[in-house]
């Protein structure tokens, strides 16, 4: 123990520790208390070596106690001029404000050479080229159905739809589909194709929503293809008995799309 | 090949933690090891050109990589955030220390140094939090700093120096200079710290 303190180059603890050794040695007439002075002595010339260490380094005297009250000075603290009693630390007085490493702060980056680290300004969201490999993940979910958005078909049904109740878009959207589904009954229609507005988010959300409400009524079903990608048709009137007995075919699903996912 | 793997550092980067060379082949260059010293030249050439960067080999053994800054020090603000600002000061502050006691300092040294600074490695820091972590933890991680067995110590003790990222992101001068600067006296006041600095 006390390691610190007999380092310290003006502390002559440790010359007073070998000239105590000293003298107890006198005393000394076991095997044991000859061991137990061996052991200090190695501990001593220990210390006396780290000691030797510290003046041959080549620094000059280097004050470290004047240099942290320095760098306090600098950060701002206020020190008192009474002994105050400080309740926890045993450090000198002061008051040292909340923003005091804050100006430290201020102050440290001219002195590195920091390379300003990198961020994507709006986020990635393109799916290709690749993108470092923490992205990724990202890339795949949003890629999917990038590939269908990207070519939204021609959205003739999507007419300019002026407050209508719900019901009858709903209906509206029924029959659109319907149409659809008759002229060409082999190809199926993309749920997005079907629902997106490119020219409007928010009539996109409508949309979904409508067809939503086919889909509760049993009117209208969604499949995946073999792109996983959701398709959707009109269900004939005669399957509805089907579709009843089948009551694990009616799942929930929720769909989300935001503003960026939908540009 | 080339911007990814430009593209692949720069977020790489983020974390300050040096890049493995492994890490850069399997996500990156993949099939095209062969190239895989062309493509990196010509990845740190764009990284210099465009971004003023500059793509470092911090270990030749273990292939590991770091970005630097290549410009000259603007004066002005610095766009990053207050945290990572104030991280550096408390790194400077270390770095200074670290350099003024001889290039090498103990564990116990070092935080005998930072109570007077109102820093404790027990007690968590009202803007630092865990302060032996960050110092522990993170700055050897990202290679500011070094962390050393110190040899035949019994309970074993620690010796920290500077690592190879302060290395090249600052220097002795530029340290030396902020002591003398906070001591608001002329560096060649510390005679031999001076000749150190200037060598």
């Amino acid at each position: 123990e006390n390691r610190e303190s007999m380092l310290n180059s003006k502390s002559n603890k440790l010359t007073e520790a070998l000239e105590e050794a000293n003298k107890l040695f006198d005393g000394v007439c076991r095997a044991r208390e000859a061991a137990l002075d061996a052991q200090f002595l190695v501990i001593a010339s220990n210390i006396g070596k780290e000691k030797a260490n510290e003046l041959h380094s080549e620094m000059s005297a280097f004050d470290s106690t004047a240099f942290a009250e320095d760098l306090l000075t600098f950060m701002g603290i206020n020190r008192t001029e009474a002994e105050d009693i400080d309740d926890s630390e045993d450090v000198p007085g002061g008051f040292l404000p909340a923003d005091a490493w804050q100006k430290m702060g201020k102050e440290a980056p001219k002195y590195f050479r920091r390379a300003p680290t990198f961020h994507y300004m709006m986020g990635s969201f393109k799916s290709e080229p690749p993108v470092p490999k923490q992205r990724i993940e990202r890339q795949k979910k949003s890629s999917r159905g990038k590939a269908e958005r990207a070519m939204p078909a021609q959205l003739k049904k999507m007419e300019e739809s002026h407050q209508e109740a719900t019901e009858k878009e709903v209906e509206r959207i029924l029959r659109i589909l319907q149409t659809h589904f008759e002229n060409d009954p082999d190809t199926p229609i993309s749920f997005f194709d079907f629902v997106i507005d490119p020219n409007s988010f928010a009539h996109t959300v409508e949309n979904m929503f409508h067809v939503s409400f086919l889909i509760r009524d049993g009117l209208a079903k969604i499949k995946m293809d073999e792109d996983e990608l959701p398709i959707i048709e009109p269900t004939k009137p005669s399957g509805r008995g089907e579709e009843d007995s089948r009551a694990g075919a009616r799942n929930q699903v929720v769909i989300s799309l935001d503003q960026k996912e939908w540009k | 090949q080339v911007s990814e793997l430009v593209q692949f550092l720069l977020v790489k980067d983020q974390k300050k933690i040096p890049i493995r060379r492994a890490d850069m082949l399997k996500s990156v260059i993949r099939e095209y090891k062969d190239a895989y010293s062309e493509i990196v030249n010509k990845a740190g050439r764009t990284l210099q050109e465009v971004f003023g960067l500059r793509l470092v080999e911090i270990d030749t053994k273990r292939h590991t990589y770091i970005l630097i800054n290549n410009l000259p020090r603007a004066e002005g603000q610095y766009l990053c955030k207050d945290k990572e600002k104030e991280k550096m000061g408390l790194l400077l502050v270390i770095l200074s220390f670290i350099f003024m006691k001889g290039n090498s300092v103990k564990d116990s040294a070092l935080w005998e140094f930072l109570n007077l600074l109102r820093v404790y490695p027990g007690k968590p820091h009202g803007v630092f939090g865990d302060v032996r972590k960050l110092v522990t933890d993170e700055f050897v991680r990202q290679k500011y700093l070094e962390s050393t067995l110190i040899p035949l110590t019994d309970p074993p003790e620690f010796k920290y120096q500077w690592g190879p990222r302060a290395e090249k992101e600052t220097s002795k001068k530029d340290v030396l200079n902020f002591v003398a600067k906070i001591q608001g006296k002329n560096p060649t006041f510390w005679t031999s710290q001076y000749s150190e600095a200037e060598a």
